[in-house]
Parts: C-alpha cells; sequence; structure tokens
C-alpha cells in the first residue's frame, strides 16, 4: 500500500512515517504543502493520503477538495491528521469528503484506531 | 473673542467697523461682519489650532521617545529571530531525538527475533522434553542471545543518553521566549500609552475573541480550549462531533 504523507514540518512527516511503518505500511512518500502533494498524486499510484489542515501554499482542505473533484484520485482515503480544532472546521472537513480527523497532539494508538476504521469501511 | 456669542455686535465692534470703513479698509470691514455673523467659526478655528498643537506636541515627543523607535527598529528583529531560534532548536532536538530512537527500533528488533528463535527449544527445555542435540543447539543460541543483548543494551544506553541530552533545548528555548514575552509586554504598554495620549480608552472595546469562518478560518493550535466553545478539546469531542454528523 502507497501512502503519502504531507506537512510543513518535517518533524511531523517523520514521526507519521515511524508510526505508519510500525504499523505496518512500508511505501511512504512525503510531500510538504498541497501543491507539491497534488501532482505526486495525479503521477503515482497511492492508495492513502494524510495531511495536514493549515500549511503554507495549498492547504489540506483545499487538497482534500481536489482529491474529491479528480476522477482518478476521488476514491482515495484521506486522513487529516491536524492543530486546527474548530468545530466548522471538523464540519468543513467532513463535508468535504475526509475519511478520518485526528487532532494534535495524538497519540499511536489514536492513529492506529482511526486506520483500522477506514479500511474497515472501505472493506 | 468668544466673548461675543452673547452679544451680537459690541460698541468695540461697531466704533472698529467705522473705522475700517471710514479709513477706507473695506476688507477687514467685510471680515469683521463675517466675524460678527459667525463667532462659531472663530471657536471652531481656535479649537482646530489647538488640537494642531496637541498633535504637533504629541508627535514631537514620539520622536523624542526613541525607546519606541529602537523597539521597532532594534528589539522587534531581534525578537523574530529569537523566535526562529526557537524553531531552529526545537526542530534540532526533535530529529535528534527521533535519530537516536529511530536507532534504537532495528537493536530492539534484533533482540526480538534472537529470542524468537531460542524460544521453541527453551520451550521444550521447561517440559523436559529436549534431546542432547537439541540442548547443544539451546546453548548456542542462548550463549548468542547474551552476547548480543549485552552488547546492544549498551548501545541502547547510549542511545537514550542522546535523547535525554537533545531535551536541553527547553531551558535554553525557555528563556528565549521568556525575553520576547517582555519584549510583547514592553510594545504592548507603549501602546497603550500611545492610545491614552490621544485620549482613546482600551477598555472602550473589547476585541470580539470568535473568528468566523472563511476569515480567519485556520488558527493554529488553541491555547484555551476550555474557555471556548467553537472548538473541540480532545479527540474525543473530534469522534462525537463526527458521529453525530453520521459519521
Amino acid at each position: 500500500m502507497k501512502v503519502l504523507v504531507v506537512d510543513d514540518f518535517s518533524t511531523m512527516r517523520r514521526i507519521i512515517k515511524n508510526l505508519l511503518r510500525d504499523l505496518g505500511f512500508t511505501n511512504i512518500s512525503e510531500a510538504d504543502d498541497g501543491s507539491t502533494a497534488l501532482p505526486m498524486l495525479k503521477d503515482g499510484s497511492f492508495d492513502f493520503v494524510v495531511t495536514d489542515w493549515n500549511m503554507p501554499g495549498m492547504q489540506g482542505i483545499d487538497l482534500l477538495r481536489a482529491i474529491r473533484a479528480d476522477a482518478k484520485l476521488s476514491h482515495i482515503p484521506v486522513l487529516m491528521v491536524t492543530a486546527e480544532a474548530k468545530k466548522e472546521q471538523i464540519v468543513m472537513a467532513a463535508q468535504a469528503g475526509v475519511n478520518g480527523y485526528i487532532v494534535k497532539p495524538f497519540t499511536a494508538g489514536t492513529l492506529n484506531t482511526k486506520l483500522d476504521k477506514i479500511f474497515e469501511r472501505l472493506g | 473673542m468668544s466673548k461675543n456669542t452673547s452679544v451680537h455686535v459690541s460698541l468695540e465692534q461697531a466704533k472698529l467697523l467705522v473705522e475700517y470703513i471710514e479709513t477706507d479698509q473695506q476688507d477687514k470691514a467685510d471680515e469683521l461682519i463675517a466675524e460678527i455673523q459667525n463667532p462659531i467659526n472663530t471657536e471652531l478655528f481656535a479649537e482646530i489650532g489647538k488640537l494642531t498643537r496637541q498633535l504637533h506636541d504629541s508627535l514631537n515627543n514620539f520622536q523624542v521617545d526613541s525607546r519606541l523607535s529602537d523597539l521597532a527598529t532594534g528589539d522587534i528583529p531581534d525578537a523574530k529571530e529569537r523566535l526562529n531560534f526557537v524553531i531552529e532548536r526545537t526542530e534540532e532536538a526533535a530529529n535528534k531525538t527521533m535519530d537516536a530512537v529511530e536507532s534504537i527500533f532495528p537493536v530492539v528488533d534484533s533482540i526480538q527475533e534472537q529470542i524468537g528463535t531460542v524460544k521453541p527449544l527453551w520451550h521444550k527445555l521447561m517440559h523436559n522434553d529436549l534431546d542432547i542435540g537439541e540442548f547443544k543447539a539451546l546453548c548456542k543460541d542462548i550463549d548468542l542471545l547474551l552476547k548480543t543483548t549485552d552488547k546492544e543494551t549498551n548501545k541502547i544506553h547510549s542511545l537514550m543518553t542522546d535523547v535525554l541530552m537533545a531535551q536541553d533545548f527547553q531551558d535554553i528555548t525557555g528563556q528565549v521566549i521568556r525575553k520576547v514575552i517582555d519584549l510583547v509586554r514592553e510594545v504592548e504598554d507603549n501602546l497603550i500609552n500611545m492610545l491614552t495620549a490621544f485620549g482613546l480608552s482600551s477598555e472602550e472595546e473589547k476585541p470580539k475573541y470568535a473568528t468566523k469562518v472563511g476569515e480567519n478560518l485556520v488558527e493554529g493550535p488553541i491555547m484555551n480550549s476550555e474557555s471556548r466553545s467553537d472548538v473541540v478539546s480532545d479527540q474525543d469531542d473530534v469522534d462525537d462531533l463526527l458521529s453525530s454528523l453520521g459519521f
């Protein structure tokens, strides 16, 4: 399974990569914002996206909308991992078609549970 | 001149007017009549004059107050540098810690793997089910396990010390941030003084806290989630909200 981790902070990408590796995801790529992520998604056959919300350039919510608007990408599950904690933002992400929403700071357990839930739903 | 407001024309003014007309000073006569007709204007001018002087003095005072310009040209750029330093140091510490942890993972994995090798024969031994050949093999495996564990735990120990030492950023960045907080406080005091100098009360209008959708949606980490109703305070809140939306 090919995963793309999108976050502007390299340390956060590294943390998420380590956690994902622990959960058995070994094919992981990184992007530092939506505008770098989108062409990568269009080129490669990614199966899963983990993205931050607040990034310079293209933000996570816009990346999510772009993924959902693109017929070739719209099936890819997107998990948002972000410090953005306003209710209206969570509602907004849900309406945009997010598959999971994790607020930072988070634990390895939370990530594990959310991933299980997402893939369980997708069957 | 303001005495004239209650009286339409004073004797002095009348005399002056006659004098102007007699001496053929039509301009001055007209001016005087305008002044008599509209005494408020002169008051207004006087008031504007007073305000202008005040403004002029205030502006001069600001120029004299070199602390303000020091703040703007020196301290604030310096504070930006300090905060960048904090970002760099915390990033460095995070990376140092992750370097150490990432090198510990394979070490632990290799020990676990060797334990896995020893386990079946060990299990047999514990159940008195081991033949002599297997016993020899077990001894060899255990010997290897002891040697590996000995060597690798030393390595883990030194890596853990690296993790420990990487936390020294907290002390340094804490001091730097405290200095920046002092600066922010000083700027705040100066701004309040400025408002007071211009006769504006800082109490008049409390900032409207809640930001609206769209205008400043992205807010970053919330510091005071307990006192706000528009934010979630933890993952459980997120999950509840999402499930209420049918997720």
